[in-house]
């Protein structure tokens, strides 16, 4: 039977095509599931804060900036008043703390880059999550040695799962009788 | 609807039914209602009025945004900024609600509220529990107006009229402007037309003025008020106003006329004291007879109700007091020969139930109370204070907290005479103060000829309205929420205002605006003008009356905290009884013609809350009717002139005239035409403006009994019709085996008290249901959530529904939608009628989704969308929703509401879409969008949040951590929420009372909503 140019396409270039346009969706999905989770997003902040400074090395604590962690669904990002509690006199002569007084004196909105986000149809809560003695680490990394922050970990709904249906495992640092398994029903997050 | 007029009062065939189409068995309507959906329900979408993007378009979009992306997919998305504050105010933590106590000032009642701010911006207003009379609760129209500080209606700076145009101007120009006026007045009078003042320092800045200016005078009134009782009072006891009345302690009422549960005033004080009159749970009930021209709210709820025109109730006293002579009651009344029997057969009122009223008024001396309702004439009230005295009854008057006006109300005679004065040119300038006179007052008084008469006339309002469109200068001012204030209804007590938001538009409070033209210098003005005046005024007149033992910074901050000033002013007594007041009762006229009765709206009150869409959009409690007013005329009167409802007649009374659609209302008195007023607005917002019919337009200075009562007017069929809208009938069954459904499927069950106390199980007795099912059994540990709601105290007025759509951001979808059956609410009040339509029994029962354990709805959702919390709730993922619609076709309730629209955008315009109108929603619900399945969440934010709290506090959640907004929002407490498994809750009372049951049981879908059954307090064991 002579094979026709339809026989050709069929046998030969179609799943020559499917393959190479299987395997570049399959190559480019895994390599880029960490960009389009955010993981190791780091972006430039405004002022070039660090956490390695301030929260390591000065161990100041995480709730004298983010006081909403144990009352709030939210963090809170600190307003630039916070920053000159101790900034009216400490290191003022320093580039960026002029650039945060300035911000201060004019009164004008400090705008932080955001780098962790959940969808605004999850309602996580902070408080929830400290209040059980979670550390902030096991969420946002090692943030006491960023000189710069980045994302860590991964913020979709499976990520989270992976944690609420595995707690022992991803934190450890809890004994036995410590910590549950988190809800995973749909209203625990979604209303 | 033709078969109307076979009309007959004997067993009607269906027992329990919602409309006339059902009681006769209309073919469309049985048609229409077997299908879930109405029929077109999901058709004539207009796609023109959409958003632009269609679905084409939309995947062409998406493949070329997917290329983008993946030709771009080497960096990461960006997420946008956190702002912080840069000073970030002490008390706000973002995230965590804050409460500040204040007083809500839409009406002369001046309830005490606590407002919900996130973030700085209100999101809901509540009852202050600390408040002595309104204890907590609020009405629908407090609750709904949160929705007039964010409307996007609202006057956002001064302006002044050049010739017909309204053109902007600033507040100095107006300020100096007016200035000039006023100063130039040259003795001629300053007229400042306001509402009822309850605040002591405004009227301090009144006087202030009033001594500044001496020309001015204060005209305040009330459209709709209580006068003509007040008047009646005072001429029986001297001095003083009608009191508030223990109805806690009553055991018979008898209310003639009186819709006191559903619109008059005080209604909050009233509606709460009459349910604990009747608690099931402590086996006390009193007995409510009510006789009455139109079902009310009232009418309802009563053991026993007559019907009879209003303009006869005058007879009737008369009458009811001769037969209460001859058992020796001694009421020192002249009866004028008339006769008890003779009027009952005249009137075709019961004997037996006469009978029964007479026994019980002569055997609970001192626990009874005869009420007449605000509109019926003034010897009506002066016959019943004699009887009520006479029977001793006067002791359930309330002698604690006695009615304190600030400054009594204006009387219609004095308003008329001022619009004489300025028709004479005699008034030099006219300052309306957020009232509305050109819309609300008697047509013939010619207010608005009167007004052009007038050298400048000024309004302060939030919106433009009637009389702002015939003003020279038009001001806004200050929404309650922006505003400073202090009330004093009552001795005893003082209630304060403070201001939760900065004003959002260049507004100012009125009090300010006066303060500035009593100094004259525009420069004057600072936004703490009145504050300080407030402070002052406190500091120098009131705090030192009260000797407080606080200095008064102290105190001051302490009253705004608590929002209430106790004090230990004692409230002067009631006066002693002027028996020979009775002697000037005139003889009653015979009656001819309709009877015409106006009524204050159960929705927009006086039409002050016409632009609210929540309100407007809010069933009429008895009729369900939605987005308008109608004339409400019994069954037996529309056959006799031929009329169905939708109809439009004509009705005449004296020189006016009104066209307005009838509705067939089952139980309302022969000849006699209710209509509501608070309708018609020609400038009353985006909203209001144009929905319904103006029925002030017949309210008359003379020839009627009283303002809002007529004999002798006619009625006409006009021709044409007019749709009105009911959101009931959609839901109704009636065919082969579901008719008769309420009754044979015992969604309503009720009994009497005599049952009750007979056999306290009654209920049960019948239910004996087979457990089998083919789901494992679930084992529901920790806290499961539950609701029980009390059909004893439901009196089915509709604040539950109000402030679920505060809370739970649901849309207004306009009067069009709602007859589509696309009505939004999570929470409706259905109403059922039994026995024949000219007498009918009437049975509330609020629905929502009752969280079945085996809820149908689940099964049947192809993509997983609604499933069950191990805390009991059904749970609806509006991201998972692809908008099937099947759970709601499986729901046996009909208690799922589907997004046929993205209701934001599509009503009157966007309106909805406003972005002002954004800051209204509450951010811890999601609002929903087109395409997508809601129902009742037994307020799931509250729970989580409580969650979040308990953990905080690291103990267990409890079930009273938790009241959902219907609950809080119940003026009766019909409602109660909690954990079904804890059973040293209060809540595990009700849920396993011997009269609850679940609505639908026999379908074994474990509801959890239990109903506890209405008993009525009727002699016999039948109800």
């Amino acid at each position: 039977m002579k094979r026709s140019f339809l026989d050709y396409i069929l046998r030969n270039r179609l799943p020559v095509t499917i393959f190479v346009a299987l395997s570049a969706f399959a190559l480019t999905y895994f390599a880029s599931r960490a960009e389009r989770d955010g993981v190791g997003y780091t972006p430039n902040q405004p002022i070039a804060y660090s956490h390695k400074l301030h929260a390591g090395e000065m161990q100041i604590d995480c709730q004298y900036c983010h006081i909403g962690v144990e009352k709030s669904r939210y963090a809170v990002v600190p307003p630039v008043a916070t920053c000159m509690n101790c900034h009216t006199v400490a290191r003022k002569d320093k580039p960026e703390i002029v650039k945060l007084t300035d911000y201060y004196n004019k009164n004008r909105a400090l705008l932080w880059k955001r780098i962790h986000k959940v969808p605004d149809y999850a309602y996580f809560s902070h408080s929830v999550h400290v209040n059980k003695n979670i550390e902030c680490e096991s969420c946002h990394g090692e943030i006491k040695q960023m000189e710069k922050v980045g994302q860590m970990q991964s913020f979709t709904m499976g990520s989270c799962l992976n944690c609420h249906r595995n707690a022992h495992d991803k934190m450890p640092y809890f004994k036995v009788d410590e910590i549950n398994n988190g809800p995973d029903y749909c209203w625990a997050c979604h209303r | 609807m033709s078969d109307i007029k076979k009309t007959s009062s004997q067993n009607p065939d269906p027992h329990y039914w919602q409309s006339f189409e059902e009681l006769y068995n209309s073919k469309e309507f049985i048609e229409l209602n077997q299908n879930e959906f109405k029929e077109g329900v999901s058709e004539n979408i207009d796609a023109g009025g959409m958003s632009a993007l269609s679905r084409r378009k939309f995947l062409a979009l998406l493949g070329a945004s997917a290329a983008i992306a993946g030709t771009s997919c080497t960096d990461y998305r960006d997420k946008g900024e956190i702002v912080p504050y840069n000073k970030k105010p002490e008390e706000i933590l973002p995230g965590r609600p804050n409460y500040y106590a204040s007083t809500c000032m839409q009406c002369e009642n001046a309830c005490g509220i606590l407002v919900r701010t996130r973030e700085g911006r209100p999101i809901k207003l509540d009852g202050n529990l600390d408040h002595p009379v309104s204890k907590g609760k609020i009405c629908a129209q407090g609750q709904a107006s949160i929705m007039g500080l964010y409307d996007p209606d609202r006057l956002k700076n001064p302006k002044k009229k050049l010739d017909t145009r309204l053109i902007d101007i600033n507040w100095k120009t107006a300020d100096e402007e007016i200035y000039f006026e006023l100063i130039n007045s040259g003795g001629s009078e300053i007229a400042i037309i306001t509402n009822k003042i309850v605040s002591p320092t405004t009227k301090e800045v009144l006087d202030q003025f009033i001594e500044i200016y001496p020309s001015a005078k204060v005209y305040s009134y009330e459209p709709i008020n209580n006068e003509v009782r007040n008047s009646a009072w005072e001429k029986c006891y001297g001095d003083g106003e009608y009191p508030a009345i223990k109805w806690n302690e009553a055991k018979v009422i008898l209310s003639l006329d009186s819709d006191f549960l559903g619109s008059s005033n005080n209604k909050i004080e009233t509606a709460r004291l009459y349910a604990e009159g009747r608690d099931v749970m402590n086996k006390n009930f009193s007995r409510l007879y009510t006789v009455e021209g139109n079902l009310s709210v009232t009418g309802m709820n009563s053991d026993y109700r007559f019907r009879l025109r209003p303009d006869l109730q005058m007879n009737f006293i008369l009458a009811l007091t001769s037969e209460l002579n001859k058992r020796g009651a001694g009421i020192s009344l002249d009866t004028f020969g008339m006769d008890l029997k003779n009027f009952a057969d005249e009137n075709a009122l019961k004997l037996e139930t006469i009978d029964h009223l007479v026994n019980d008024l002569i055997s609970n001396k001192g626990k009874a109370i005869l009420h007449a309702g605000d509109h019926l004439p003034e010897d009506v009230h002066v016959a019943i204070n004699t009887i009520n005295h006479a029977l001793g009854n006067d002791v359930l008057y309330n002698n604690k907290y006695v009615m304190n006006s600030v400054q009594p109300l204006r009387t219609f005679e004095e308003i008329q005479l001022l619009t004489s004065r300025m028709k004479n040119g005699d008034v030099a300038v006219a300052i309306h103060i957020n009232t509305n006179p050109v819309y609300d007052l008697p047509g013939d008084f010619g207010y608005t000829e009167a007004l052009k008469s007038v050298g400048s006339a000024i309004s302060f309002v939030e919106v433009e309205n009637e009389t702002s469109s015939v003003s020279n200068y038009v001001l806004p001012i200050n929404n309650q929420l922006e505003s400073w204030g202090d009330a004093k209804t009552r001795s005893g007590f003082y209630s304060m205002q403070q201001p939760v938001i900065s004003p959002l538009y260049d507004t100012r409070q009125t009090e300010s605006i006066l303060l500035t033209w009593m100094d004259g210098d525009p420069a004057f003005y600072n936004d703490k003008v009145y504050h300080s005046f407030l402070i002052k005024n406190w500091e120098q007149k009131i705090y030192p009356s009260l000797n407080h033992k606080l200095d008064f910074n102290r105190f001051w901050n302490g009253a705004l905290h608590d929002g209430i000033v106790i004090t230990n002013e004692k409230g002067k007594g009631i006066g002693s009884f002027n028996v020979n007041v009775a002697q000037n009762i005139k003889t009653p006229n015979s009656v001819d013609g309709f009877s015409l009765q106006l009524k204050e709206s159960y929705a927009v009150r006086d039409g002050r809350f016409a632009n609210n869409g929540w309100l407007q959009e809010l069933p009429h409690p008895v009729s369900k009717i939605v987005w308008d007013n109608y004339a409400a005329i019994s069954p037996t009167s529309a056959n006799e002139l031929g009329l169905n409802s939708n109809d439009l007649i004509e009705v005449t009374n004296g020189n006016s005239s009104l066209k307005i659609p009838v509705m067939i209302q089952p139980g309302a008195a022969d000849d006699t035409i209710t209509i509501e007023l608070g309708y018609g607005r020609t400038n009353g917002g985006t909203v209001g403006t144009g929905i319904g019919f103006n029925s002030f337009s017949l309210f008359t200075s003379k020839s009627g009994l009283t303002p809002f009562l007529y004999s002798g007017v006619n009625v006409k069929k006009n021709g044409g019709t007019y749709k009105l809208v009911t959101s009931q009938t959609i839901y109704a069954f009636n065919e082969g085996i579901t008719k008769d459904l309420p009754e044979k499927r015992k969604i309503i069950q009720e009994g009497t008290v005599n049952q009750y106390s007979k056999d306290p199980s009654f209920i049960k007795h019948e239910n004996h249901y087979s457990d089998l099912t083919v789901y494992p059994p679930i084992e529901y540990k920790g806290v499961k959530w539950g609701m029980a709601i009390d059909m004893n105290k439901c009196l089915g007025c509709g604040e539950c529904v109000v402030a679920c759509n505060v809370e739970n951001n649901i849309p207004v979808v306009g009067k069009e939608q709602v007859d589509e059956g696309r009505d939004m609410h999570w929470l409706r009040v259905d109403r059922y009628y039994t026995g024949a339509p000219e007498e009918p029994k009437v049975s509330n029962q609020v629905l929502i989704c009752q969280h079945c354990d085996n809820a149908p709805c689940e099964n049947v959702c192809p993509v997983v969308a609604t499933t069950h919390s191990p805390d009991g709730l059904n749970q609806m993922v509006y991201n998972r929703c692809v908008g099937t619609r099947y759970c709601s076709n499986n729901c046996p309730y009909k208690v799922r509401r589907f997004n046929y629209f993205n209701y934001r955008d599509y009503f009157k315009d966007g309106y909805q879409e406003s972005p002002v109108f954004a800051l209204l929603q509450n951010p811890e619900v999601t609002v929903r969008s087109r395409g997508v399945m809601e129902k009742c969440t037994f307020c799931v934010q509250r729970i989580s949040d409580a969650r979040a709290e308990a953990t905080k506090e690291n103990r267990e959640l409890k079930g009273s951590d938790v009241k959902t907004a219907c609950q809080e929002a119940c003026g009766t407490n019909a409602i109660q929420f909690g954990d079904i498994n804890n059973e040293k809750e209060e809540f595990h009372k009700y849920r396993n009372h011997e009269l609850g049951y679940y609505v639908l049981e026999e379908i074994n879908i474990k509801p959890n909503v239990t109903y506890i059954a209405r008993l009525r307090n009727t002699h016999s064991e039948e109800s």
